[in-house]
């Protein structure tokens, strides 16, 4: 009896395991009504005014909409121009300190209320109030006032070029004033994890580390969205991505590396996308310590760096060489600014000029990019071309951060990516001196006149005026080598040939114009 | 009697524990160079942005201060605010550590159920080719990395067979059952939701088995050990002499008393299965205290680091504790000592 009473169990337990583990793997392919993304890490807050990583923009971006959105060319390009988006029209004054929008009607947030003057006012009085990473894109002092109903109207203590472009911003996403009951955070805690946008879709569920869901805002204002559903897929393991891409399980595969992709690039079903992008890499120089605060010396090495080489043998091709600071696409570059190129006899010569340097040079990287480390190995065989002696040094990357706050470096690598399209972003973050260190100018290079032709282009209204201002600064910067401007990487993106609809834009890496994106059967 | 009191005296040690604990990682996490108001600004904010936040968070306060403070929230169960994800700490632990310890409990059972049964057959025969079988898993599991055996059976059950999920805690597309335990297959069979739990079970195998396969040999190799050792007793000898069958002596004389220096492993092994999972729930996009834990240190989140810490301790400490409870219910002369 009791042998029997253990079989009986165990035989019911068998038959559930059977019956459990025999249900089919859930396939995404196919299924027109779901889009899969399979990204690396889980995002860490979605709340707008707090989030100033990419990651987590992926999901915010399509949730919430801003008074400004970036266009997109006849041909399917995005551009770095703006449109309207909640905003049906706007003007500035004639000193570019007050700036008006008129709201379009129709819009509304995921609970229906609709999105009107009070809401905007709100969601800016809330960014500069909690005062986080994303309220520094915008001038301080800023005041936001409804002045009707469907009216906002911006005062700035002194004309700020970029502000439209402020606007398109990730932070600049406008929330449902109704997130101010939620908690005595102004709702901090609870956006966190939550949604309160008038986007083209709302976050449905979040199963922490695992996968993030989003479903069509039924009261957006927009063209209906063709996907029912978005599933964002946590997967940290790059070949695990890449497998479930191949597989069919996801249509969008992110932050593979370089090899993975270009096996991709022969597998059936699976496309390898490459678009020019915005986001640069660069060397910083410390400008403030020797042998380096020598103008010859940056040059010298300037012009021992293999820029096509470094792009060949560790982007495998898939970039190109900055010409100065404003990269290709934003407006402002000035192609007669000095390129520096592979010459080791014209280095020799500026070292010469510069009578040698004997120190020992730092070189700092970490492991948060990859290409870093073959970087770092790369300028040292480089510049032991020329005697120079670097010393590489790989850090926690919060401990190289604070290196570069402290100025206690020869040579630091980074990559930069703009936030508003603008070549502010690249000309008075790199070089106004008032931003040394990690806030942005981190060679610690000091020029007056720079300063001086900064501070003219960021209160002019007149783009040729500014065009000419940056284009004098790039001149200066380059001829003395404040930087080594190394190169522009392309974005690199693994997608199911079934996706259609998808709008790359320089601006937003990471982000998917979901509204937009269709299934094919 | 002597069970309560040992109770009583690891529990106050346990407090003990958890105290150098907090004051070590608290210490430690504040020497390391990095600014975590930074790290939440982002790297343009100016100086003001970052100060803000620092004051908000209280880190301009002296650092005794800020431990005090800490601590008094422990003890009230506030472990503060994620730096990270800007949540209670307790809440990210509550939904990251089931995961962790689920997967470790299901590697351990693994390591266990073929760990014992190799051993045994292992000393049995021994020199004969079923214990040089059990040699080779032995040397293979603690010699092969976890990713690496990771990526080779998603290859392979995955990739091309298309047996099992290649990662996860269940079928994305499946309701999540109501949380009870936090354990996915148990909260599943709790709201008879079947498919739930065969969803869960498919995707808990792969990382399991990778887990638990450093463990098996080692399992089996101190089983081995133990058991080669009592068969040469005397009273094994006697009850062969007895006349009792083969199979009595191994599983019913011998066994129970090899067991007891194994038990010390198996807690060992669950100790080292929960840190241990940080790699294969990387591999696996198992949604366990590793990613959160690696991505915190990263952020400088240091609540969230001294969350874990403190919450892994506790289990580290309950598991001995567990341990040496177990030695004194197999083994009078322990109990006698104690």
């Amino acid at each position: 009896m009791k042998n029997s009473h253990w079989f009986q169990v165990v035989g019911a337990a068998a038959v559930t395991v059977g019956m459990a583990v025999n249900a089919p793997l859930a396939m995404a392919d196919g299924d027109a009504d779901l889009l899969v993304v399979a990204k690396a890490s889980d995002p860490q807050t979605l709340d707008p005014a707090q989030t100033m990583d990419n990651n987590d923009w992926t999901v915010t971006y399509p949730l919430y909409q801003r008074l400004v959105a970036y266009d997109v060319s006849e041909d399917g390009k995005g551009l770095t121009s703006v449109v309207g988006e909640l905003a049906s029209d706007w003007s500035a004054s004639d000193d570019g300190t007050v700036w008006t929008f008129d709201l379009a009607s129709g819009n509304a947030f995921s609970d229906g209320a609709a999105v009107d003057a009070a809401a905007v006012e709100y969601s800016f009085n809330r960014l500069m109030a909690l005062g986080r990473g994303p309220s520094e894109a915008f001038p301080g002092g800023m005041k936001v006032e409804a002045t009707g109903d469907m009216q906002v109207t911006f005062t700035l203590e002194q004309p700020f070029a970029p502000f439209l472009y402020t606007l398109a911003n990730n932070g600049a996403g406008i929330v449902n004033p109704a997130v101010e009951g939620k908690g005595d955070d102004h709702g901090t805690e609870w956006l966190s994890a939550n949604s309160a946008g008038s986007g083209a879709y709302m976050l449905t569920g979040w199963e922490r580390g695992q996968s993030l869901v989003l479903e069509p805002n039924p009261n957006y204002g927009g063209a209906t969205p063709e996907i029912e559903k978005i599933r964002v897929d946590i997967i940290a393991e790059a070949a695990a991505r890449r497998l479930k891409l191949e597989a069919g399980d996801v249509h969008i595969a992110e932050s593979l590396p370089v090899d993975q992709l270009d096996a991709l690039g022969s597998t059936d079903g699976v496309e390898v996308q490459n678009y020019p992008s915005l986001k640069v890499t660069y060397l910083y120089l410390n400008n403030k310590v020797a042998p380096l605060d020598n103008v010859d010396v940056r040059r010298a090495i300037s012009a021992a760096v293999d820029y096509q080489g470094i792009i060949d043998g560790i982007l495998d091709g898939n970039g190109v060489q900055m010409h100065g600071p404003i990269p290709e696409g934003m407006w402002g570059q000035n192609k007669n600014a000095t390129q520096y190129s592979y010459d080791l006899a014209s280095a020799k010569k500026a070292l010469d000029v510069a009578g040698g340097a004997s120190e020992e040079i730092s070189f700092l990287y970490s492991d948060r990019d990859p290409l870093w480390e073959p970087i770092a190995i790369a300028t040292q065989a480089y510049l032991s071309q020329l005697g120079l002696n670097v010393k590489l040094e790989k850090l926690a990357n919060a401990t190289m951060r604070e290196r570069f706050d402290t100025g206690e470096f020869g040579i630091a690598t980074g990559n930069w990516s703009p936030d508003f399209a603008d070549p502010y972003m690249f000309t008075n973050y790199w070089f106004d001196s008032k931003r040394h260190g990690l806030a942005g100018n981190r060679s610690w290079y000091s020029n007056d006149k720079v300063d001086g032709l900064l501070q003219q282009a960021v209160v002019s209204s007149d783009t040729a005026e500014r065009t000419a201002l940056y284009g004098e600064l790039q001149e200066i910067v380059t001829d003395e080598a404040a930087y080594v401007y190394l190169f522009q990487k392309d974005y690199r993106i693994a997608v199911r040939d079934d996706v259609e609809g998808f709008v790359f834009n320089p601006m937003l890496e990471d982000i998917f114009n979901f509204g937009g994106m269709s299934l094919s059967d | 009697m002597s069970f309560l009191n040992v109770i009583r005296r690891r529990l106050m040690f346990l407090i003990l524990v958890l105290f150098g604990v907090t004051v070590i990682t608290f210490t430690i996490s504040n020497l390391i160079p990095g600014d975590p108001a930074r790290m939440i600004a982002g790297d343009r904010a100016t100086p003001e942005i970052v100060q803000n936040i620092r004051e908000d968070l209280g880190l301009d306060k002296p650092l005794p201060v800020q431990y005090l403070r800490y601590l008094e929230g422990v003890v009230q169960g506030d472990f503060g605010n994620s730096i990270r994800t800007r949540r209670p700490v307790l809440e990210d632990l509550r939904i990251f550590f089931p995961a962790t310890l689920e997967l470790a409990l299901t590697a351990l059972f693994f390591a266990t159920a073929l760990g014992i049964p190799l051993g045994v057959a292992s000393a049995v025969w021994k020199d004969k080719p079923i214990d040089h079988f059990v040699r080779v898993i032995a040397v293979t599991g603690i010699s092969t990395p976890a990713f690496w055996l990771g990526l080779l059976v998603i290859l392979l059950f995955y990739g091309n067979l298309g047996w099992l999920p290649s990662g996860g805690r269940i079928d994305p597309s499946l309701e999540m059952p109501t949380r009870v335990t936090g354990f996915l297959m148990i909260d599943s069979l709790l709201a008879g939701d079947f498919q739930a739990f065969g969803s869960a079970l498919k995707h808990i195998l792969l990382p399991a088995f990778t887990l638990g396969f450093v463990h098996l040999g080692v399992v089996a190799r101190q089983v081995r050990a133990a058991m080669l050792e009592e068969l040469q007793q005397d009273y094994i000898r006697t009850a062969k002499a007895n006349g009792l069958s083969r199979f009595k002596v191994v599983f019913t004389e011998a066994l129970p008393n090899a067991m007891i220096p194994s038990i010390t492993v198996l807690g060992l092994a669950l100790g080292d299965l929960l840190y241990g999972a940080v790699l294969t729930e990387t591999v696996f996009a198992w949604p366990g205290m590793g990613a959160y834990v690696v991505n915190s240190i990263q952020a400088l989140d240091f609540p969230a680091v001294m969350g874990f810490t403190v919450v892994v301790s506790l289990a580290y400490v309950l598991i001995n504790l567990a341990v040496d409870l177990i030695y004194m219910a197999v083994d009078p002369r322990i109990r006698e000592v104690s």
